[in-house]
């Protein structure tokens, strides 16, 4: 886009008001100022003058001192007075000898003078610089006009206040929150009277209750730029209103937090049914029946994961908060570790923990937690009984490293592309025996980059896959590494002493056992279920059970 | 409040354990009388079989807190299970008032909500809960999980 004002600075033409009662030099000069490629506007004397400048609205105006009617002086004056939205050069002429005629036009309101008989040259270059100057000057009137448009049509309000905190600028949606009137003297007045807010004590960005000209309380975010002019300071302030943000926010929450329920209900019913009657708790099944409970054992958990990762999505896709907590890296990889034994005990796999760098970090614990738990549940839902995945870190300046490496089969090429995707899985038969979401890597992906990290994967079928997170440490400033390395090559790249473990596509572990037997976390569990779900917290006095999450993703 | 109080109330509840593929009894160590406080019926049954028939407790299952109200006194619960969201009394508002109660004084009294959000979990938990099941929870091993809460809160 050309700046505004553009095809006025440079070589747009001047518009000349030539006035002179004497036809001839009125002619003179008229050819000039049209040799210099400008146009002319001719005036016969000082009233004619007048009228012209008003009608014809000319860029500059060449006026000849002596004019029976009205001379320049008066002229001069005159144009001085009436026109006041612009600046129109007025260059007086004339053949009388001395200065003191010129400093006499000169106080009378004329810009400039020219000594008659007049120079070509002289005049061309007079004419050239009112050019330049009246097109910077238009140019910077339309940045002006530009801007004011831009912030008179942002929907925030935008006030300047003095150092006293007087109003001395504002925006049509200040003037809305103030709610004055056509008369309402809103310049001057104290902004802390109209919105209750005093500019002096507020900090450079900040959430405030503003109350409008109506009475109504809002809440606000205000921020406040400070500046000077002629070494006054002045304070600009933007005021967002949250009002409606907040009531758009909450009513996502009532939904989903309804859809939770509405979706739960009826689940715990059916899942609670079935698995008591797996239970052999009602008298024992026949066989085959059994086999028939199991598979609505097993579906109905995997609703139910899919209930929680989808609620988790949404959360996530909106915009979740992270609650950054310092903690110790060891304490959090012995608890991912702890949180995924039962499941790799059920399924013959050992989890070996290796070269634990000590050192602390700055994450959000379950969130931390719930990556952790998808990375390892994938590597032991890959893994075959009997063999290990290995789990290790590595501290550098940058951050630190978690590495998890299994014996897996690795993930095909031809689905890497989409390991990250949701519902993405290597295939749905895959699906099936494995029990998974098809959620889980989406989610740990979007939450390491919520967490400004980033997770890489690296993988060989038949030897390995290497998942590798980036995250920030100590405060957003720092970044540590988080590598789930799935074979020993990327590991020894890495620097770091783990086992061998190949790998294979994401998901979590299949709720572990059948409807009768769901995994439960174990006593150490209680405080802190390690498998992460969307709401755990840390809550030492007040345990949260959640059997079919306990050591899951 | 005696015994034959509760069992007169809750005689409905209360299943023959015997033979049944249960929770040890010598793991259930002291906990006999669990109330549940549910408004879905069916959620109820499935709370009687795996802590009545499975779990061998003392069940007194209430559908509603007013319900929980009335029947507290006489069954002098050592456990209570409590719905959370629920038509007229919400399990918080049922929490406060079974608090008042005389025979509710150090009584573990642990959440079942369907509603997994954080904010909902830290909101439930200010209501002096012990701590929160939940939903969909395992009917399979709920018995001995409750357990947990009820060494956990006894007596605070």
């Amino acid at each position: 886009m050309p700046p505004p004002g553009h095809a006025l600075s440079g070589e747009t033409p001047l518009r000349v008001l030539v006035a002179d009662d004497i036809a001839a030099s009125r002619e003179e000069i008229g050819v000039l100022v049209r040799q210099f490629g400008h146009s002319v506007l001719l005036a016969t004397g000082g009233r004619d003058a007048l009228d012209v400048a008003a009608r014809e609205e000319p860029d500059v105006v060449l006026l000849d001192l002596l004019m029976p009617d009205l001379d320049g002086f008066e002229v001069a004056r005159e144009l001085r007075r009436r026109v006041t939205d612009r600046w129109l050069p007025v260059v007086v002429t004339s053949s009388l000898q001395g200065d003191e005629h010129f400093i006499e036009a000169l106080s009378c309101g004329a810009d400039d003078c020219l000594a008659r008989p007049v120079t070509p040259a002289l005049l061309e270059a007079k004419l050239r610089h009112y050019q330049r100057v009246l097109g910077l000057q238009s140019r910077a009137a339309a940045l002006a006009q530009r801007q004011q448009a831009i912030i008179d049509h942002i929907g925030d309000a935008i006030v300047t206040v003095d150092a006293a905190g007087r109003i001395t600028e504002f925006n049509r949606a200040a003037a809305a929150l103030f709610n004055a009137g056509p008369d309402d003297a809103l310049t001057g007045a104290l902004l802390v009277e109209r919105l209750g807010i005093d500019p002096r004590r507020l900090p450079e960005t900040t959430e405030a209750v503003v109350r409008d000209g109506a009475g109504n309380e809002l809440t606000m975010t205000v921020s406040a730029a400070t500046w000077q002019l002629n070494r006054q300071p002045y304070t600009t302030l933007a005021l967002h209103d949250l009002t409606q943000e907040r009531q758009l926010q909450r009513m996502k929450d009532e939904f989903l937090g309804a859809v939770s329920h509405e979706l739960r209900t009826p689940l715990t019913s059916i899942r609670g049914a079935v698995g008591l009657l797996d239970s052999g708790v009602v008298g024992a099944l026949p066989a085959a029946a059994k086999e028939l409970v199991e598979v609505a054992g097993r579906n109905s958990e995997r609703l139910s994961r899919l209930i929680d990762d989808v609620l988790d999505i949404t959360k996530l896709e909106a915009g979740v908060t992270l609650h950054l907590q310092t903690a110790q890296l060891a304490d959090l990889v012995a608890e991912a570790v702890a949180a995924i034994d039962g499941y790799a005990k059920g399924a013959g796999v050992r989890v070996e923990v290796s070269s634990l760098a000590a050192g602390e970090v700055q994450v959000d614990i379950d969130r931390f937690l719930q990556i952790m738990a998808n990375l390892l549940s994938n590597a032991v839902k890959h893994s075959s009984s009997g063999q290990v995945v290995t789990i290790s870190s590595r501290g550098s300046p940058e951050g630190w490293m978690v590495a998890v490496s299994d014996q897996g089969p690795g993930i095909d090429p031809r689905f890497r592309s989409r390991l990250f995707e949701k519902f993405a899985q290597a295939d749905s038969s895959d699906r099936r025996a494995l029990g998974g979401t098809g959620l889980g890597l989406y989610i740990s992906r979007a939450l390491v980059e919520r967490m400004g990290g980033r997770i890489l994967v690296e993988s060989e079928p038949g030897k390995g896959s290497t998942f590798t997170v980036l995250l920030p440490a100590r405060g957003p400033r720092a970044q540590w590494l988080l590598c789930v390395a799935r074979d020993r090559q990327r590991l020894d790249q890495l620097g770091m002493a783990g086992a061998p473990r190949p790998g294979r596509d994401g998901d979590r572990p299949a709720g572990r056992r059948g409807p009768g037997g769901a995994a439960r976390p174990g006593a150490g569990d209680r405080c802190r279920s390690a498998g992460p779900g969307p709401g755990r917290r840390v809550l030492p006095r007040a345990p949260v059970h959640r059997p079919y999450r306990g050591a899951r993703g | 409040m005696d015994a034959r109080g509760w069992s007169r109330c809750c005689s409905h509840s209360r299943m023959n354990v015997s033979g049944q593929p249960g929770v040890e009894l010598s793991e259930v160590d002291g906990l006999k009388r669990v109330m549940c406080v549910e408004d879905d019926a069916d959620i109820r049954l499935v709370l009687e079989f795996s802590l009545a028939r499975l779990g061998g407790y003392e069940v007194c299952v209430c559908a509603s807190g007013l319900e929980a109200l009335e029947r507290a006194p006489a069954f002098a619960p050592e456990l209570v299970l409590l719905d959370v969201m629920m038509p007229g009394m919400t399990g918080p508002q049922t929490l406060e008032r079974l608090r008042e109660l005389p025979v509710m004084q150090g009584v573990p009294v642990v959440f079942l909500t369907a509603k997994a959000m954080q904010r909902d979990m830290e909101d439930i938990l200010q209501h002096g809960a012990t701590g929160v099941i939940v939903k969909p929870f395992d009917p399979v091993t709920l018995p001995k999980d409750i357990l947990v809460y009820w060494e956990h809160g006894r007596g605070r």
